[in-house]
């Protein structure tokens, strides 16, 4: 087969236009393909990280949008297998423009001292744990965040509230790193509670617990559900994964939406490819009687059509792939609601599929031009006319 | 086993449009010898292309038998026959045939790629053919860039790298030149003489008949017994030289 590279090349290249649109018309699919591929990895295929794997989070069983008391906390801190809970209070508001999207990240009111236990991937200088902890209107901010809006130790920032009606005025005190996740602000719930109505006041969201051990989780999970089982309000516990997914499950059936964009993705670009080789291959009938003349078997001018196919549908996938990692690095760098997105890249399992991809639509896309162009008696192909 | 290169026994050819048969050769007995040079001639449609397809297995008869070097090309399969074509037959086209993105040297390698020589060897022997039809200087040509004559001289080059034991011309000379044509014609007679090539060459030209050894008359898909000519046929019979 290799000798015959270099005809199968410079056939590709007979017709530069359309083998050019071809193959990024290939590529721009495949790219597509690939970060949908790539966000559907890290939504449901990525493991969570060990830290993460020790949290879980307890919430109103109702929704989301139902508060839990905050006296609920001594008790789940009771049962056994919970090394602490903190509380972990999404406070949503506004920083600066809300209408402009850079302007947004988590933030979130939790427990000040319980921070470091809970989240000990958050890395942050003695001194400004310190500083945090010893000041209620302290605030920190994740590395990412604090560089896209300039935030220096010292800084103010008011937060206007939506959820809760107050204005936070906070200093900051410090700015953390994680290899994840680090564009968070986390501030003092107390400031948050004691800024509140009477009504709203000792009300949280969400509780982080954080596991003696990873294998407990289902075990400590249903321990805490069980207690406040006849509790007038009762709440549903699972790891921080499942929570973050979720939450994504908001938009919808994000699982069968993703695999069905991804299956219209392929099967258009079968389409369109298909189209392509069933021309490139009608005019090369001729060449094909040919090259049986030659003495060329049928067997032997299919893997020269094919090859030609699979080469071109295999540039496109490569060029598609080399934009999708260029995406996900735009994609991470960009804000973002999830997690799961500040570490999206293309993993070579799914570059892996991507290419598998693209070698199918080569060959499928081909495959029955070529076979009827291959089995075609010489003396009809070498009287065809386009 | 027989003695003669070529050798058909009542050849027959129907070609099936709807529910018409067309009868294109009839019972056709042909027998070529070693070194020889046979044209074929008659009017349009005579079967004169038939006849050489058919003797290049480029096509299945549907009645009768083709030996070519005592090999019944019939009895072989799809795969087997188009090994024994790239060993066996050279063939050269009127309108050239030329793969278009290829140079004039990787158009005359591309039957020896079906052989189990190496990347040099097959350099050298593509070299080596089309030093033969003299265009040792326009290796690097694409066929655009080449006249039509030079073209066909590649076609020849490509028909005789494999050292075929026949070379098979379906009028060679029909898209030249008169110039060009004699170019062809000459380069055909040498191939004959010097290297011994059995040749069969269609043609309707008198002139270039001429080069041959012996000329066959076909008409109405019937192939006219050694020496007689169609009737009506307007031409002058040309002389042997
Ligand atoms: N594939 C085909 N299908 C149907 N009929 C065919 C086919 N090939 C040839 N024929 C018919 O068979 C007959 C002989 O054709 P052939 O091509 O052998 O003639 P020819 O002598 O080479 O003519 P020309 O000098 O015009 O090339 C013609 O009547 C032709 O129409
Ligand atoms: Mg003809």
């Amino acid at each position: 087969m290799s000798r015959h590279l270099s005809l199968i090349f410079k056939n590709s290249l007979r017709n530069k236009r359309r083998s050019v649109l071809t193959i990024l018309s290939i590529a721009v699919s495949l790219c597509l393909l690939g970060v949908l591929m790539a966000l559907y990895h890290s939504f449901f295929h990525s493991e969570a990280p060990e830290e993460q794997a020790l949290r879980l989070i307890v919430r109103n069983r109702v929704s989301l949008a139902n508060p839990l008391p905050l006296s609920y906390k001594q008790r789940i801190a009771g049962v056994n297998g919970v090394k602490d809970v903190m509380v972990f209070q999404w406070f949503g508001g506004t920083y600066k423009d809300a209408r402009d999207p850079a302007n947004f990240f988590a933030r979130f009111a939790v427990d000040p001292e319980k921070l470091s236990t809970n989240f000990p991937e958050y890395k942050m200088s003695e001194d400004q744990w310190k500083a945090f902890l010893s000041e209620q209107t302290a605030c920190i901010v994740g590395r990412k965040t604090a560089a896209r809006h300039n935030m220096r130790p010292g800084m103010r920032v008011v937060l206007a509230g939506d959820i809760f009606p107050v204005k936070l005025q906070l200093t900051v005190r410090g700015i953390y790193d994680a290899d994840r996740d680090n564009e968070n602000m986390f501030f003092h719930f107390k400031y948050l509670n004691e800024s509140l109505s009477q009504g709203q006041m000792d009300h949280v969201g969400t509780f982080s617990v954080r596991l003696e051990r990873v294998e407990d989780a289902g075990m400590v999970a249903k321990a805490i559900d069980d207690m406040f089982r006849n509790a007038p309000l009762q709440t549903k516990t699972e790891t921080e994964k499942a929570f973050e997914l979720s939450f994504i499950a908001f938009l919808g059936n994000v699982k069968a939406f993703l695999l069905l964009i991804c299956g219209a993705v392929t099967f258009t670009i079968l389409l369109v490819a298909g189209n392509t080789m069933a021309m490139s291959v009608r005019e090369r009938v001729r060449e094909v009687g040919i090259l049986k003349t030659l003495g060329y078997t049928p067997g032997a001018v299919m893997g020269l059509l094919m090859g030609e196919s699979v080469a071109m549908s295999i540039l496109g996938g490569g060029i598609g792939l080399g934009l999708a990692y260029g995406l996900c690095a735009v994609l991470r760098e960009s804000p973002s609601m999830f997690t799961d997105m500040s570490r999206i890249t293309v993993p070579p399992p799914v570059a892996l599929i991507a290419m598998g991809v693209a070698a199918a639509i080569g060959i499928l896309s081909c495959v029955v031009p070529a076979y009827n162009a291959s089995r075609r008696p010489i003396v009809e192909a070498l009287r065809f006319t386009d | 086993m027989s003695e003669w290169v070529i050798e058909t026994r009542n050849l027959t050819k129907e070609f099936r449009r709807a529910q018409f048969k067309i009868p294109a050769l009839k019972n056709a007995d042909l027998h070529v010898q070693k070194g020889e040079f046979v044209a074929l001639m008659g009017p349009s449609g005579s079967g004169k292309s038939t006849l050489l397809h058919l003797i290049a297995a480029m096509d299945r008869p549907t009645g009768g038998e083709v030996f070519v070097m005592g090999q019944d090309v019939g009895k072989l399969s799809e795969g087997a026959v188009a090994r024994w074509r790239n060993a066996h037959i050279g063939f050269v086209f009127q309108s050239f045939n030329l793969i278009p993105v290829l140079t004039a040297l990787e158009n005359v390698e591309l039957p020896l790629k079906l052989t189990k020589l190496g990347k040099s060897k097959r350099i050298e022997h593509a070299k080596k053919a089309l030093d033969v039809v003299g265009l040792s200087d326009r290796l690097h040509h694409a066929p655009r860039q080449l006249s039509g004559g030079q073209e066909q001289r590649v076609a020849i080059a490509r028909a005789i790298v494999t050292d075929p034991d026949v070379i098979l011309a379906d009028e060679p000379t029909g898209n030249l030149d008169s110039g060009s044509a004699q170019d062809v014609l000459t380069l055909l007679g040498r191939l004959n003489k010097e290297f011994g090539k059995t040749i069969v060459m269609v043609t309707h030209d008198p002139h270039a008949a001429r080069t041959a050894s012996r000329i066959r008359y076909l008409d109405k898909g019937e192939l006219l017994p050694e020496g007689q000519v169609p009737e009506d046929w307007a031409l002058t019979i040309p002389a042997k030289e």
